[in-house]
């Protein structure tokens, strides 16, 4: 027995790690098999998507965590033996299989930025980031099932296919955990999604006083744009929300254009405007790591040149 | 009273870490520090001291010159800490670190009532430690907590969810990973760094441990993130800002 895994609770994140586990099982010909649970999702969308089978798990009772589940994961992948389990990258996912590795003393390769087969030696490759995105390791694993977690939009959604079939088994109900969730407090956005923003001014210490920002505001209002920002404008000054914070832990952005004002620029920023198609910065210190990740750098003062660029943009 | 264990790493700090010419990570000139977010969880872990009593021990696994950070962490507030050293304890994977981290706390530090961790190291950011080690000691964890109380022999967190904020509730003993901002760490002055190097420290060798598993994952390249910028620079003059501004525009960024 053998196959590949996805487990995600979210149907979006499913069909992207179908996309991928689509791949590897037919690179290594094996199954793909996906872990849903019963009450959120239809499990014919996942056959039209390209899963072989489905592990129906009974739904989680009012207050149930999702811990409930590692013994049913773990003893399901006892008994048949899949090559590798991808689970998405989500907060609760990345708990629950931190766990199952652990009970199943298996590696596990977090938020992985591509997973790929080599039939060479017959090995998953693995590439993730270290360092605070400084560095990009590339690991294998050398035990099974062979985990990993992978960030929602790393890959495409699979897409439903006509005729496709595949089967159904319901998994056991598993005993409740002792973790109770006792309150859902759903986030109410004061914010746009700047992950789908075109042009981003970020903020950085740079900025004096909070209403300061108002600069950035005007100038990224002239740009067509939002304003973001480094960890510690929203972590320590609380000047902006912290879905506004950009960087590996924070969001990862893709903008055409990323402007950063007083952004110093430390890796775990610089990270998260990796994708970025366009990177202009303004920072008074010359030697401010932003400017070795930048495309375009004005080296001054944020409060002398945002008015000047202010006033040059009203000219185009 | 509670026993609260805080697990920190000794790390690299990367913003010392450079790109050689080869693209390969030229570490020569690298500094260590307490990986960030574990700063939180021993500021964590004092915090709830002061409100509950009780003691706090601060736990890294490491090798023998991460005795500074021992110190370190000391000066943070704990009363006493445990560092079990070995040069054989360097690079060690999630799943290794975690069973040394489980051993420790079985034979030396047992029982206790809480254990907080940063919710992933500054250097591998794997996220893994903290649940991995509930498994292995077979307690419940919560990841990703923003706010943490303890109550009536439970511990009850908010955690951080895609949707949102959870409030989940466990019975003691339990684990608990937290998140950068669930408060601002302290900068130890010279009397915390004074009274840390009188607070007892149990050093544990690798003999007075079991075995420790080989590594799952092996890492088998690390090379520098490639960033091609084509870093131009501008000045703060008005020739110099319609010169921008005049990139911008045939960019069509404007």
């Amino acid at each position: 027995m053998s196959g590949i895994w996805i487990i995600a609770e979210k149907k979006e994140h499913a069909l992207e790690l179908l996309t991928i586990g689509r791949v590897l099982a037919a690179q290594m010909e094996t199954k793909l098999s996906a872990f849903l649970w019963k009450d959120q999702n239809v499990p014919e969308d996942y056959i039209a998507c390209g899963a072989d089978e489905i592990m129906l798990a009974a739904p989680g009772s009012e207050g149930q965590s999702l811990d409930a589940f590692i013994p049913v994961i773990a003893a399901e992948a006892e008994n048949n033996h899949p090559d590798a389990i991808l689970f998405a990258a989500t907060a609760r996912c990345r708990d629950l299989a931190a766990r199952v590795a652990s009970r199943m003393n298996t590696g596990l390769c977090s938020s992985c930025t591509s997973v790929a087969y080599d039939a060479a030696d017959r090995t998953i490759k693995m590439e993730r980031l270290a360092y605070g995105g400084a560095a990009v390791q590339k690991v294998i694993c050398k035990t099974r099932p062979v985990m990993v977690t992978i960030p929602p939009g790393t890959f495409e959604q699979a897409k439903a296919e006509a005729g496709r079939t595949g089967i159904q088994r319901e998994l056991s109900t598993p005993a409740p955990s002792v973790l109770k969730v006792i309150e859902k407090k759903t986030k109410v956005r004061e914010t746009k999604d700047i992950t789908e923003s075109r042009v981003i001014v970020a903020v950085g210490r740079g900025f004096d006083k909070k209403e300061d920002l108002d600069l950035a505001r005007k100038l990224a209002c002239a740009l067509g744009g939002e304003i973001g920002c480094t960890r510690p404008i929203s972590e320590e000054n609380h000047w902006l929300p912290e879905e506004l914070c950009i960087g590996l832990s924070g969001v990862q952005v893709k903008p055409d254009f990323y402007l950063g004002l007083g952004v110093s620029g430390q890796v775990q920023h610089a990270t998260g405007i990796r994708q970025a198609k366009v990177v202009a910065a303004v920072n008074k210190d010359e030697n401010a790591p932003i400017f070795s990740v930048a495309d375009f750098g004005i080296v001054g003062n944020l409060y002398d040149v945002v008015p000047k660029l202010l006033e040059a943009l009203k000219r185009v | 009273m509670p026993t609260i264990i805080t697990c920190f790493k000794w790390v690299i700090d990367e913003a010392y870490i450079r790109r050689g010419s080869s693209g390969d990570l030229d570490f020569s000139a690298v500094d260590y520090k307490i990986s960030d977010y574990d700063r939180n969880a021993i500021e964590e872990a004092v915090k709830l001291k002061a409100v509950h009593g009780g003691t706090v021990a601060s736990l890294t696994v490491g090798v023998p010159e991460a005795t500074k950070g021992i110190k370190d962490s000391l000066s943070r507030g704990p009363d006493k800490a445990f560092f079990a050293a070995d040069a054989s304890f360097n690079n060690l994977e999630p799943s290794q670190t975690a069973s040394l981290l489980a051993a420790v706390i079985r034979s030396f530090i047992t029982p206790y009532d809480l254990i907080l961790c940063g919710e992933g190291s500054s250097d591998l950011y794997t996220q893994q430690v903290g649940p991995r080690l509930a498994e292995i000691l077979q307690i419940p964890s919560i990841s990703f907590v923003q706010k943490v109380e303890l109550k009536d022999g439970k511990v009850v967190a908010e955690r951080r969810v895609e949707e949102g904020v959870e409030v989940v509730e466990a019975p003691l003993p339990a684990l608990v990973t937290v998140l950068p901002d669930i408060n601002v760490p302290r900068i130890p002055g010279v009397k915390d760094t004074l009274m840390a190097s009188k607070k007892p420290v149990v050093t544990i060798k690798k003999e007075d441990l079991p075995p420790f598993p080989a590594p799952c994952l092996e890492t088998v390249e690390m090379k520098a993130a490639k960033m091609d910028r084509s870093c131009e620079k501008f000045g703060t003059d008005a020739a110099e800002i319609a010169r921008f501004v005049d990139v911008l525009r045939k960019k069509a960024l404007i």
